[in-house]
């Protein structure tokens, strides 16, 4: 089959690919971009873990085609911080929000989305923005309580 | 059968039409040859990853901007096809006055799905479970199809006709949807039970009903997942309708609702915990519906 | 309990995961090389089945490298080595030679330029089966007439013969039964069941292997243990070990899903020797979901006591349902036996263990070895037990419990030691101040559609599985400390980290012994079976006591060495100086006691041993620890039953933990609730039943139907509480023990004396979903209805 041309943004950087129509937006950005982070954990959009941000909001690049994303702008988590930690990663860091991390890039962007559109949530609020992402390690409460804590430092920035 | 759904493995012409009449042409020559609109892809891609459904062409309507609205005036309520969930879910006029639409839509999965997929979606996949179908029903919606020579309009209600099944014809489009103005003194809910909260449900129920004097004056109760269909139950409506919500109504209604439902039993839950958990629903559903109507 | 001023243990830490919130982190299903094939695996759609024929032709005329039954050793063997061979059962090779025995699991495997195309090569295989009867039941399963998954197996090198589908037997008695029995007042017998769940670990079992041009191997893969991986695919491969590396590599989860090598691994070997080519196999989820599942266990549990509460005997009769392969089920049996015997001074007992092959998915060790499914039932009894005798649930376990100066069985009868640090008193007692134990009233009393419970259980894990004397699992880790010569340090093992902060541990145990500060001691990934010493595996929460142990003993070793050359410089005696950690300067200092003003930093003392060509300030090392320290736990669960819709929910818990010293409290805390969350799920949602018409799953592999617990079922932030016991481990690095294991063993059990406590109905069988529950109370009130 033939292979259609794609140019689309990651991370802030203009890509030009040939992908065949069947290929998914996950494994174009896992093999032939290198960009690892973006998780594979059960490929049907239970789970949270290939979320990335398209054109800023979440979606699952699992169920993704990638001609869709044709002239669309994505995010995936080795785009959020330009140098050093977004605060979100920081409080990830800090709250031990993290195990085995294999949710955690999932995570860390449904975090940032949410931050972006409710930069004070409540508690509720973001368990509840969360509950699409499988976590097997923490039990979830140091990832709210990391998300919470940014949300309550962004209110201390204003 | 053998699955893999880290791909996707079947190969597919794949049709980006940027107008609803470039859409109707496609869908019109390849009416004949297994073609699959994908709009949300939240449910075709997961059916091409699990059932190994394997269609030969992909028509993506998503860049199709005519069908990408949300609407609300004298006329009612309008939605387009491709209007992902999350625009459905943030209008202002859904939440204040489509209470059980908007209950639903936010209790489907979660944001990255609903950033996704549609209600035309959740309608054309024709779960029993689909979470949007209840309240379009109790609230009269009808779905506009179009084909390359006009369009018909058909009430939710009869839209659906069988797991998976509706009366959409192979060279139609689900184009948009309308839901009626609401009158005064309505209100209504949606509740619904699965196994975690972001879940398929066991069992969902969208209740509309007006109040007036403190009767019920017209009423509509819709089950899913307990059928073949979301199903109403007419019988309890029957019951409901021009009385007062009394315990005592309120419970026949219940019991009523209880024996129409057809439900089975299957992974998610049994058809002996679904007729019980019908009444339960029913009275907290019918009730909440009743505080919003006011008086 | 010593008191320390330590400068990095117990304190918190980021750095060693800046990889994981970043994307940049590796795991095995990450690694990339280039020109590598991408690999799937054909598998079976039945569930017991003679192999006829497989026809690769079509699926080969494509391109693609294709393996099967023909393509791979003869060897059998057991996919686990962590117990000794002699005590090892070897039934499986890579893939099935004569017949499959459970669905889904491999026939044959293909390798293409991408994993589209191996896909579609993949169903061009024809593979002829002929059905045999399957078995799903254990009791089914052990009728003579049924159909048999084996006829005989190896256990070390000696052939077995199998009957009744029984994989392996254990019996074991202390004292004398029913001696015990006649002495008690109180009887209670119950059976109870414990579900078989899906480990459900993030990342699905991943293979890389790269064939290297001396006939050798490279391999990344999902592991708790680089070493047995490479010793095993030794064996299989007849590859010396020297040209097999094994590349130790960030874990996306467990749980103990990756004990013992993954069923995929040799697979890939297997087409990577075949292709001349690195192969990578990622596990598609459903077909993780069908390669390995948690042990269930029935109890038929009895146990006794006096008037006063004093247990006189606990008799246990157990059956284990292991699916289609035994890969533990010996060792397995053993540690139920010793969960049981060191929970409760039961004085005399009985234990009989059966494990019974079934055609369903090969069960292996899940979070805990068997302890959350035997806590269940002790638990429940002794709360069974407390009613009948009028007494505090509370007092009974108080009165009877396993502590201080008893003797623990870390691993079953042949792995047992003294227990020198116990927190058992202080959480029971604390605990129950914490969530008003004294305000808790008997169900009987309480009203209302929504009823709230509170209940107790305690637990435990071993930490580690050393002992005074070697018993029937290998058990030693291994270290190299080596101080660079810029005063840094590099911390090399083996040692895999679950996500539990293993590593940090590693790395703070060197810094504190060396007192280098924490930022300037590396753990890195890279390193691999050749540049490391053995170590056995995480597992059995072994990792900080034994793992880290190992790291202590080598640090010690290295700061001995360190000394010696600074005696030299200062002219001087090692004994007469200090070694200090000097935060101004970040370093460590060495100085002649009483003169700290005559520091030399460790980094120049390293330079100069480098430009003197003294050496590396090194040392490897090799421990096995002597003891099994028990870490203890203790729930204290409320529940919140809707007796209309038979919902629960959890608005409180308390959770008591017992790690002697806590080396990192953050991450503690994070394994306790992460636990309690998979504890939960056991307790009234997780289950993989299967249709056994088709013998599949009826989640048919998609985690659609395999629920677990979300963000929004977990009790809110403040309603969680977590608080440590306050002890010291004297044989423990620093006074440490475990706890990853011990943090799920009681948590199910909690919560079924919790469900009891609100609705006064006890249930027998995990999980109690909300469909059991209905059923129940209305049983329950047809019950009453009938009494009036």
């Amino acid at each position: 089959m033939k292979k259609a041309e794609i140019e689309f943004t990651v991370n802030g950087k203009k890509r030009t690919l040939f992908v065949k129509t069947n290929e998914l937006l996950i494994n174009v950005l896992r093999n032939d971009l290198n960009l690892t982070g973006t998780k594979y954990a059960c490929g049907i959009g239970e789970c949270g873990a290939c979320t990335v941000l398209l054109e800023g909001r979440p979606v699952l690049s699992c169920l993704t085609l990638a001609v869709d994303v044709n002239g669309k702008n994505i995010t995936t988590i080795e785009g959020i911080s330009k140098d050093g930690f977004d605060p979100v990663q920081k409080s990830f860091l800090k709250n031990a929000a993290v195990q085995c991390g294999f949710c955690t890039p999932g995570m860390i962007l449904m975090a940032k989305s949410l931050l972006k559109e409710n930069p004070n949530p409540t508690e509720d609020e973001i368990r509840d923005y969360l509950r699409g992402n499988i976590c097997r390690c923490t039990g979830y409460t140091q990832i709210i309580k990391a998300v919470k804590e940014c949300a309550n430092n962004h209110n201390q920035d204003k | 059968m053998q699955t893999d759904t880290k791909i996707l493995a079947h190969e597919f012409e794949y049709l980006t039409p940027n107008t609803l009449n470039e859409a109707l042409d496609m869908l019109d020559r390849y009416q004949d040859k297994n073609a699959k609109i994908l709009a949300g892809g939240t449910d075709l891609l997961v059916k091409m990853k699990t059932i190994n459904l394997k269609p030969d062409y992909i028509i993506n309507i998503k860049n199709i901007q005519e069908i990408n609205f949300i609407t609300y005036n004298d006329d009612g309520l309008k939605i387009g096809a491709v209007t992902s969930l999350s625009q459905v879910e943030k209008s202002k006029e859904v939440k204040a006055k489509y209470s059980a639409l908007y209950e639903a839509i936010k209790s489907m999965a979660a944001i990255a799905v609903r950033n996704m997929g549609t209600i035309a979606g959740n309608l054309c996949n024709a779960s029993p479970a689909a979470d949007t179908a209840p309240p379009l029903i109790a609230y009269g919606a009808e779905v506009k199809l179009a084909n390359k020579r006009g369009e018909r309009a058909v009430p939710v209600e009869e839209f659906l006709t069988g797991p998976g099944k509706t009366v959409i014809s192979s060279n139609e489009l689900l184009t948009q949807l309308n839901i009626p103005v609401l009158d005064e003194n309505t209100g209504s809910s949606f509740l619904k039970i699965g196994r975690v909260k972001a879940d398929i449900a066991k069992i969902n129920i969208a209740v509309y009903l007006e109040r007036k004097n403190n009767v019920c004056k017209s009423c509509k109760i819709v089950f899913g997942s307990v059928a073949k269909t979301p199903i109403r139950v007419k019988g309890a409506e029957d019951i409901l309708r021009g009385q007062q919500l009394t315990s005592d109504v309120l419970t026949k209604v219940a019991e009523k609702a209880s024996e129409e439902i057809k439900p089975i039993t299957d992974i998610r839950s049994t058809a002996e915990y679904r007729h019980e958990i019908a009444k339960v629903m029913v009275e907290k559903a019918v009730n909440l519906a009743w505080e919003r109507a006011g008086d | 309990m010593e008191n320390k001023q330590f400068i990095a243990i117990s304190k918190r830490f980021d750095i060693k995961n800046v990889g994981k919130v970043t994307g940049k982190e590796i795991y095995a299903s990450d690694v990339n090389i280039p020109g590598m094939m991408h690999a799937v695996v054909l598998r079976s759609p039945y569930p017991h089945a003679e192999i006829k024929s497989i026809d690769l032709t079509e699926a080969e005329k494509t391109g693609a490298i294709c393996i099967s039954r023909d393509d791979v050793p003869d060897l059998i063997y057991n996919e686990r080595i962590v117990s000794i061979p002699d005590k090892t059962y070897k039934d499986r090779t890579v893939l099935p030679k004569d017949k499959v025995r459970h669905t889904g699991e491999a026939v044959a495997a293909v390798a293409a330029d991408t994993e589209e195309t191996a896909f579609k090569a993949l169903e061009k295989i024809k593979v002829e089966y002929k059905k045999l009867p399957a078995v799903f039941d254990i009791d089914e399963a052990m009728k003579p007439d049924t159909s048999q998954l084996y006829s005989y197996v190896y256990l070390g090198d000696k052939k077995i013969d199998i009957e009744n589908n029984i994989a392996c037997v254990r019996n074991i008695s202390v004292s004398d039964i029913d001696k015990g029995f006649e002495e008690a007042d109180v009887i209670v017998e119950e059976t109870f069941n414990v579900q078989r769940i899906y480990h459900m670990q993030l990342e699905t079992k991943s293979t890389v292997c790269v064939p290297e041009a001396d006939g050798g191997i490279t391999i990344w893969t999902t592991t708790q243990g680089i070493h047995n991986v490479r010793i095993l695919l030794g064996e299989i491969f007849n590859i010396p070990l020297h040209k097999i590396n094994v590349k130790r590599i960030t874990l996306g989860g467990s749980f103990g899903s990756s004990i013992q090598m993954n069923s995929i691994t040799p697979i890939c070997v297997a087409l990577a020797l075949k292709a001349k080519s690195p192969v990578k196999l990622v596990m598609p989820r459903e077909d993780d979901i069908y390669d390995h599942a948690s042990y269930p266990l029935r109890t038929k549990i009895k146990i006794g006591a006096k008037k006063d509460g004093t247990l006189t005997a606990g008799h246990c009769k157990v059956w284990v349902e292991i699916g289609a392969h035994n890969i533990q089920a010996y060792p397995y049996l053993g540690c139920i036996a010793g969960w049981f015997a060191s929970l409760y001074k039961w004085i005399n007992i009985k234990y009989e263990g059966k494990a019974v092959y079934t055609n369903k998915t090969p069960t292996c060790a899940r979070r805990g070895y068997g302890s959350p499914q035997i806590n269940f039932p002790v638990e429940n009894a002794m709360d069974i037990l407390a009613e009948k005798l009028g007494m505090d649930p509370i007092e009974l376990r108080l009165k009877n419990y396993v502590g201080k100066g008893d003797e623990f069985w870390g691993q079953g009868p042949t792995i047992k030691s003294i227990i020198r640090s116990c927190g058992v008193e202080e959480m029971l007692v604390e605990g129950s101040k914490l969530i008003g134990w004294d305000k808790r009233i008997p169900p009987s009393e309480k009203t209302g559609d929504i009823r709230r419970g509170i209940g107790v259980a305690r637990g435990f894990h071993t930490s580690g599985t050393g002992g005074p004397n070697p018993g029937e699992v290998i058990d030693y880790s291994g270290a190299t400390v080596k101080i660079n010569e810029d005063g840094s340090v590099d911390v090399v093992t083996a040692l895999m980290d679950h996500g539990g902060g293993t590593w940090d541990v590693a790395a703070k145990v060197a810094a504190e012994v060396l007192k280098v500060p924490f930022d300037k001691v590396g753990i890195y990934n890279g390193v691999d079976t050749r540049t490391t010493v053995f170590d056995v595996n995480t597992h059995a929460t072994r990792g900080v006591y034994c793992g880290c142990g190992a790291v202590k003993l080598a640090a010690e070793k290295v700061k001995k060495i360190l000394l010696n050359y600074a005696a030299t410089l200062f002219k001087d005696l090692p004994e007469n100086l200090e070694l200090v950690c000097n935060e101004e300067l970040g370093q460590a200092v060495v100085y002649p006691k009483g003169l700290p003003e005559k520091y030399k930093t460790v980094g120049e003392i390293a330079k100069t041993a480098q430009i003197k060509s003294w050496g590396t300030i090194a040392y490897t090392s090799s421990l096995r620890q002597k003891n099994c320290p028990p870490c203890f736990i203790t729930y204290f669960t409320e529940v919140e039953v809707n007796t209309k819709t038979g919902q629960i929910k959890i608005p409180r818990v308390i959770m008591m933990g017992d790690s002697g010293t806590i080396m990192n409290p953050e991450l503690w805390k994070g394994q306790i609730i992460g636990a309690f969350s998979q504890g939960i799920g056991l307790g009234y949602i997780e289950e993989i039943p299967y249709d056994t018409n088709t013998g599949k799953l009826k989640c048919n592999g998609f985690i659609t139907d395999f629920k677990v617990l979300t963000t929004t079922e977990m009790p809110k932030i403040d309603d969680i509480k977590v608080l440590p016991a306050h002890t010291y481990e004297p044989t423990g690095p620093f006074g440490a023990k475990g706890i990853g294991e011990a943090a799920l063993s009681a948590v199910a059990s909690s919560f079924g004396n919790a469900v009891y406590n609100a609705v006064g109905i006890r249930f027998y069988d995990l999980p109690i979903t909300p469909e059991k529950m209905l059923k129940a109370l209305k049983e329950k009130e047809e019950k009453k209805d009938k009494k009036e």
